[in-house]
């Protein structure tokens, strides 16, 4: 599943520069790579195949042609990718839902899809949902209806009643304390 | 917000959890300070761990094709191998001038085109080593049961394509040359993972497959 432990470390050197480099292979290459994740990603939040599609082109082309935060953190390209495809689909729903903001009142608060038959990594995700059982339950239920429910801290603390600096807290001290325990095997570079 | 850190925000600036005024505020933040972006790339890397649970889903082969043609400027033609390649794929959706090309190669490689016309593929592209100057390609069926290799060279010197295992790489066999371009095709016993073009005794370019 995870295509990068097959790829030797000067292949991923050489992809990364590549992508930096904006040369065709690097978009290429990195696509083929993440593809599933990629679009797994855009597919759960938008729901909805061809806008799904238009979100992984868009957002993939974007950083491609204008790589800007990802200068200096080469190693992390992947989730640099993950997250703007992710930023991209943010920006359709919500451009959608200001169109229909009673499609919006109606969607639930947040939905945590770790109970999905089939899940994009299902060896990442059980270490996801072990991390996920340690965070206090304010701060899994703030960070999984941002992460999982593609909520404003905004929206979070009005569906909750809590105070925006609250929400704001228990969102950022769970990521924080995740990035301890979820430390990725590339850590360290 | 420019003058000083992002403090609790940079975690749901990375996650797209703060509202469009702060978002922006933030952005340019991020844009002239090094701290934070470093906290948002630490922010990203959980994120991309939490992408794990959510549904898998199957990527249309479209976004590749729609991406290759976006950064090759819209019309995906002059490279040798990525031409093939575009030929293949455009043949699909029945485009008369792509077929009409599709007739005019070599025997060889209308066996191989056969082969991939009547059945589902994957392709990626080989990443290439050093300044080898090789661009190649590989198509390959969704069930393992053959890869096309398509490599562009203007070197001399026959490329050969190896399937990598473990303990050695396999000889697959020489590509065929057709002015700038060589190709080949392999019906392996079962699928490859990683395939390997080298000249001689060199590594030019690698390509990781994904069924």
């Amino acid at each position: 599943m995870e295509a990068t432990t097959t790829y030797l470390r000067h292949d991923m050197d050489a992809l990364v520069d590549a992508f930096a480099a904006r040369e065709p292979a690097g978009l290429e290459g990195a696509y083929a790579l993440w593809s599933r994740e990629l679009y797994a990603v855009a597919r759960s939040a938008l729901r909805d195949g061809a806008l799904a599609e238009d979100c992984v082109h868009d957002a993939l082309l974007r950083v491609w042609r204008a790589p800007n935060r990802f200068e200096g953190n080469r190693p992390m390209l992947r989730a640099y990718l993950l997250a703007s495809v992710r930023n991209e689909a943010i920006a359709m729903l919500r451009s959608r839902s200001r169109r229909d903001e009673r499609e919006r009142k109606a969607r639930r608060l947040a939905e945590a899809p770790v109970d999905a038959d089939s899940v994009a990594d299902p060896v990442e995700a059980a270490r996801v949902r072990d991390a996920l059982g340690r965070l206090s339950q304010d701060q899994r239920t703030a960070l999984e209806a941002a992460f999982y429910g593609y909520k404003t801290h905004v929206e979070i603390a009005a569906a909750l009643g809590v105070p925006l600096g609250t929400i704001k807290s228990r969102i950022a001290s769970a990521m924080r304390k995740l990035s301890v325990e979820l430390a990725p095997p590339e850590s360290g570079r | 917000m420019t003058g000083e850190h992002l403090g609790d925000e940079a975690e749901l600036f990375a996650l797209g959890a703060l509202e469009d005024a702060e978002r922006s505020a933030a952005a340019r933040h991020v844009a002239l300070c090094a701290a934070c972006r470093e906290r948002v790339a630490a922010a990203e890397l959980v994120m991309a761990s939490l992408a794990a649970a959510v549904p898998a889903a199957e990527p249309p082969a479209s976004i590749g094709r729609r991406l290759r043609a976006s950064a090759r400027g819209g019309r995906p033609r002059n490279a040798g191998p990525f031409a093939l390649a575009a030929t293949v794929a455009l043949a699909f959706v029945g485009l008369g001038s792509q077929t009409l090309l599709l007739s005019n190669r070599e025997a060889a490689e209308d066996r191989a085109l056969a082969t991939i016309v009547s059945s589902h593929f994957n392709h990626v592209s080989a990443v290439a080593r050093g300044d080898s100057g090789v661009s190649a390609k590989v198509l390959y069926a969704r069930d393992g049961a053959w890869i096309f290799v398509i490599a562009r060279t203007h070197e001399s010197g026959t490329l050969h394509a190896f399937a990598r295992t473990p303990t050695a790489d396999v000889d697959l066999g020489a590509l065929a040359t057709s002015g700038e371009t060589a190709s080949l095709l392999v019906r392996p016993a079962k699928p490859i993972g990683t395939v390997v073009i080298k000249r001689g005794d060199t590594e030019v370019a690698t390509a990781t497959l994904n069924y």
